[in-house]
């Protein structure tokens, strides 16, 4: 096959962005499409700039809630996976239930939570914990049973302690996957903790753009989507930073 | 053996616990095992929602539409930018980012375009089962072997020609994986459209017995969805051993 020069690449994308938002604004323009459902990108522009305080204390909400939701979930699923992975039989008795669960819509119990812990912060960060829970549980569940058996061997003839080999054996062999599970966990921590805001909200980005949604205020909605998606992909571009420092340091 | 019988123990325990708890608890907020089990046989012959059997239908049709868009859109995506050296390296990492958005953030946009109709449902079910069908064609189509591609078209095969009768049997195996998981989140993608907002479907009658307080009825509600959610899965997975068997 041919080889793609990179200049060429930016240039091919550059140039979609720009066609797409000039045909979209011509669109928009020329009333092809009615304005009410699909603003023009500079009437999305200024959008932003009317809801820019309240969205950005808005958005502030959702990142805090999801922070607290995604340490949660990240402590609990890294014990919990050197837990079930090292034990054999909690690992053969719970495997398939987790997988279950995994899989599982979680939406399904949304409700169920609300009625028991009310609207608000309360149901998001526990909905967000479920969501990056179970992620970075299988990873870790995985990579613990797949320690080299050896190396355990040797710690424990060498005179190891528990304590000894699940820190000195045990964590430095699933760093890589806790990384894997850091980066899909906090996407879907944003996810659990807006769909919550959705749902049952009266503060965040969630329950913003639902009302946006509900008044058919289009070009404010689509300021807000573009706002949390922004935010979004930054984190995780900032994660894949910290992570490739890290595993270069580990070598 | 003793696994199995620990996995039972630990159901019957959950049961257990739970009809315990449930029976102390308010009746507004938890329901025990036994009292969602004649709400269950209230659902299943109609008395506590007639409309039961309309609305499996309908949310089944919107996930049927919503999934054989996303594979038809996805294989052709996944195609085009597989194919084509110069796509690929301009639009996967664009659509790599948007990967990292978590989907619901669309939806609100979707329900105000769509209305709260079943186009809604359709449209962000296509949008989450479409990705991994993209995804896993980009990852066949990487793995497949380059010489083959060069003597097809040394043999005068057109673009089309080679994606339909070299790569695609090629990625079968791969595609076969991300259709199954495409399926899934077509599926999740319909179901929280439906509770996000909606006027029929399982997802109305879930909230519908939700803001009411019967919450008997919402537990029957929510097991005969995940019966339909499991039998899916259950489906696919039996196609899926079938196309496996049929590509090796």
């Amino acid at each position: 096959m041919e080889r793609v020069s990179a200049p060429r690449v930016r240039r091919l994308q550059l140039v979609s962005v720009l066609l797409l938002l000039a045909v979209w604004e011509a669109t928009a323009r020329a009333g092809w499409a009615d304005p009410l459902f699909v603003p023009a990108p500079s009437a999305v522009a200024r959008a932003l700039g009317t809801i820019g305080g309240p969205a950005l204390a808005a958005l502030g909400d959702t990142l805090g809630k999801t922070a607290i939701a995604y340490v949660l979930s990240m402590v609990l699923g890294v014990a919990a996976g050197l837990a079930v992975g090292s034990i054999r039989l909690l690992r053969e008795v719970l495997n398939p239930f987790v997988v279950a669960l995994y899989g599982m819509p979680k939406i399904l119990v949304l409700p169920w939570i609300v009625l028991l812990l009310g609207y608000g912060t309360a149901p998001a960060i526990f909905y967000g914990t479920l969501h990056g829970l179970f992620p970075v549980l299988v990873l870790v569940t995985g990579a613990v049973r797949d320690v080299d058996k050896t190396l355990v061997t040797v710690a424990r003839a060498y005179g190891a302690t528990t304590w000894q080999l699940y820190w000195k054996v045990l964590l430095p062999a699933i760093v890589p996957s806790v990384f894997a599970g850091m980066r899909l966990g906090i996407v879907f921590c944003l996810l659990g903790v807006l769909v919550v805001e959705m749902f049952a909200g009266i503060r965040g980005m969630g329950y913003v753009m639902g009302a946006l949604a509900n008044g058919f205020q289009a070009a404010e909605l689509f300021a807000a989507t573009a706002l949390v998606s922004a935010a979004s992909i930054a984190i995780v571009l900032a994660l894949d930073h910290v992570s490739e420092r890290l595993s270069h340091w580990r070598g | 053996m003793t696994v199995v019988l620990v996995r039972l123990g630990l159901v019957a325990a959950v049961l257990a616990v739970w009809e315990v708890a449930g029976r102390a608890a308010n009746p507004l907020l938890a329901v025990p095992p036994s009292a969602a089990l004649p709400a269950l046989r209230d659902l299943l012959l109609l008395r506590s929602y007639p409309d039961l059997g309309a609305s499996l239908l309908l949310t089944l049709r919107e996930i049927a539409t919503a999934y054989a868009l996303a594979v038809a859109a996805g294989l052709a995506v996944g195609g085009a930018l597989g194919m084509n050296r110069l796509l690929g390296r301009a639009y996967g990492p664009m659509l790599a980012a948007l990967y990292a958005v978590p989907a619901v953030v669309w939806y609100p946009s979707l329900m105000l375009f769509f209305g709260l109709d079943a186009a809604s449902k359709i449209a962000f079910g296509f949008l989450l089962g479409f990705f991994p069908v993209t995804l896993a064609v980009l990852a066949g189509i990487r793995q497949v072997d380059p010489h083959l591609v060069t003597v097809a078209k040394s043999y005068g095969a057109g673009p089309l020609t080679v994606f339909g009768r070299v790569v695609l049997p090629a990625t079968l195996f791969t595609l076969v994986g991300g259709l199954r998981t495409g399926l899934a989140l077509s599926v999740i993608g319909v179901i929280v459209g439906e509770i996000l907002g909606s006027k029929r479907g399982m997802g109305a009658l879930i909230n519908h017995a939700y803001g009411l307080l019967r919450t008997a009825d919402y537990v029957a509600l929510v097991l005969v969805t995940l019966a339909l959610i499991v039998g899916t899965d259950v489906v696919a997975g039996l196609v899926e051993r079938k196309a496996r068997a049929w590509s090796e």
